[in-house]
């Protein structure tokens, strides 16, 4: 179990298993066997209809590549997924607007993907994450393709985002230095959960999480 | 859906180069299908316009190589209700070269004009007055440098005689653009009076007379050596354009067949771009998109270009053919084809086709991939 508004990591080797857990979290993937419980819903039950309503509800996506549309530019980046929402253009302005004022890109909003440094774009990622205010952020390797100097900033805007925004943050990474920005490191090996432990935000902020195998 | 519009033509300006390629690659093949497509329907406007005329074609029912005589003229003449009648041999013809071939046609001079006062004739009375004498339409004047006085020799490609001619008038407009109106009598002085007429034209004094009129003059010469058909020009000139419905359908055919080969290359590239988008599209889909908003989206990028395309495609070909008509010496007989506007419309349905079809098969497959496989394979 991953108690709501922490941060937490999943960590383990190569194969191990981090991304298809965080996959089944996000109802990207459909699990075998098993149930997958998120909040008060069984999202492994759901049909894919009702699945990609919920995703565009609770779920926010962070990638190790960014994957953002190269076309559009960050603003527009932003804005994609409040297409999904009833939002009016105005409305949809102003939200995508705070979102990259928040991750601090509100100078480069009309820059397009190639005229950002790899830091800049996972921000434009995290921005395109929270602008639907999900209840869960997910990130898959978010510093993995980053400098050290980039992967601390984007960390930082992630502890950031679940202090000040309140925000649920489960991170799939390799990353050892990841450890002290986290609540909670949970370690997997060939598919098994081995253990939880405190991470380094956690003795600071004085959380304690509740984990079940 | 207003809201994605601006997605759609976003994706376009990805690749420009290819977009570009492909919009005129459409475009071509529709210029190309609306062209050809015309061909039939100019035809048959080409009879429906001469189904207001009152004057009746009277030719041997044996085929057009065979020749009725002309003591039928007086017989026709007086038949009740014929107004006006002139012989008509088909001579043939050729100015220079035998490119510049068109149709010569030797015609009683005396009620010439009175048989065909629509064609906007002038010079009538020299005509009348000189057996040497030559009327030509406008276009064909244009065609050859022509002008009235000139005195030009026409070779015979069906007798086997030359012409020489003296051009008295013009000919404003005719079932054809490019003829040439001589003397019967100076034909029959050439040809050593052989006393032969292909076609009698008739006029006959009232349109409802028409088909008692032709009934009567079959009639008259039944059971002869040489039967009439007798038909109204409509029909006339339908009969005579039914001999080249072959080849207006082999171009109508090529016209669709060129659609579908360009139709081919235009999926093989929605399938490549699609491709190369998978991992935007399955981010999309991770956000929550749906399968069928991502499909629809795709397919309208595929329509977009065709209609693009298509636009084009038939706009130059209405274009073209408008600045042709100005200056008809380019396309000689086709410079009174016109690109119907029932034609411009398939054209553009069949656009629209060509857009969801090359699009649908690719979109739908990628709409409904597995998001964690695609990520997969772009990793």
């Amino acid at each position: 179990m991953i108690p709501a508004r922490s941060f937490v990591a999943i960590m383990g080797p190569s194969g191990s298993g981090k991304t298809t857990l965080l996959n089944l979290v996000a109802g990207i993937d459909h699990a075998t066997s098993g149930k997958v419980l998120v909040g008060n819903e069984e999202i492994s039950s759901m049909k894919e209809r009702d699945l990609a309503g919920w995703r565009a509800r609770h779920i926010g996506l962070v990638f190790q590549f960014y994957n953002l549309i190269p076309v559009l530019t960050a603003f527009e980046n932003v804005e994609l997924p409040l297409l999904l929402t009833q939002l009016k253009k105005g409305e949809r302005k102003a939200h995508a607007e705070a979102a990259l004022a928040a991750v601090g890109l509100a100078e480069r909003m009309q820059h397009y993907p190639r005229q950002l440094s790899g830091g800049q774009e996972q921000r434009v990622a995290i921005a395109r994450a929270i602008v639907t205010d999900p209840t869960i952020l997910v990130a898959d390797e978010p510093t993995g393709d980053l400098d050290a100097k980039s992967a601390e900033e984007i960390l930082n805007l992630l502890v950031k985002l679940n202090r000040q925004f309140q925000k649920t943050i489960v991170m799939v990474t390799h990353d050892p230095r990841s450890e002290r920005f986290v609540d909670t490191i949970y370690r997997l090996d060939k598919g098994i959960f081995i253990g939880a432990e405190p991470g380094g935000r956690a003795e600071t902020l004085q959380i304690q999480p509740q984990l079940t195998a | 859906m207003t809201k994605y519009i601006g997605l759609v033509f976003k994706n376009l300006t990805r690749s420009k180069r290819r977009t570009i390629l492909t919009i005129l690659a459409i475009a071509v093949s529709l210029f190309i299908f609306a062209l050809l497509v015309s061909l039939p329907t100019f035809a048959n406007q080409v009879v429906a316009d001469s189904a207001s005329s009152v004057r009746l074609a009277c030719r041997t029912k044996m085929g057009w190589d065979y020749p009725l005589p002309e003591a039928y003229g007086v017989k026709i003449d007086a038949t009740p209700h014929v107004a006006a009648m002139a012989a008509c041999v088909i001579y043939g013809g050729v100015y220079h070269d035998l490119s510049d071939q068109f149709p010569s046609l030797a015609m009683d001079a005396d009620k010439f004009d009175v048989l065909f006062p629509d064609w906007g004739i002038t010079g009538a009375e020299n005509f009348k007055k000189t057996k040497t004498s030559a009327l030509v339409t406008d276009s064909a004047m244009r065609r050859f440098h022509l002008h009235v006085g000139q005195q030009i020799q026409i070779r015979g490609t069906r007798f086997a005689f030359n012409l020489q001619l003296t051009i008295v008038g013009t000919i404003a407009k005719g079932p054809s653009p490019d003829f040439l109106i001589f003397r019967r009598d100076y034909f029959e002085e050439a040809a050593g009076k052989p006393g032969i007429v292909d076609i009698f034209w008739v006029r006959v004094d009232d349109s409802r007379n028409l088909p008692q009129v032709a009934a009567d003059l079959d009639q008259q010469f039944a059971n002869s050596s040489a039967e009439t058909r007798s038909e109204s020009e409509a029909s006339f000139i339908g009969s005579v354009l039914a001999r080249f419905q072959v080849f207006l359908k082999l171009a109508a055919f090529i016209g669709v067949v060129v659609v579908v080969a360009i139709g081919l290359v235009a999926a093989n590239t929605a399938a490549m771009s699609i491709r190369e988008r998978r991992g935007e599209i399955a981010v999309m889909r991770a956000m929550g998109f749906r399968s069928r908003t991502i499909f629809s989206l795709l397919v309208a990028e595929s329509l977009v270009i065709a209609l693009l395309g298509g636009a084009l495609g038939c706009g130059a070909a209405f274009v073209l053919l408008s600045v042709f008509s100005l200056n008809a010496d380019v396309l000689g007989p086709f410079a009174v084809l016109r690109i119907p506007p029932a034609v411009l419309g398939q054209a553009m349905i069949v656009a629209m086709i060509l857009g969801v079809l090359s699009a649908y098969v690719p979109a739908l497959t990628a709409s409904r991939r597995n998001i964690t496989e695609s990520f997969r394979l772009i990793d």
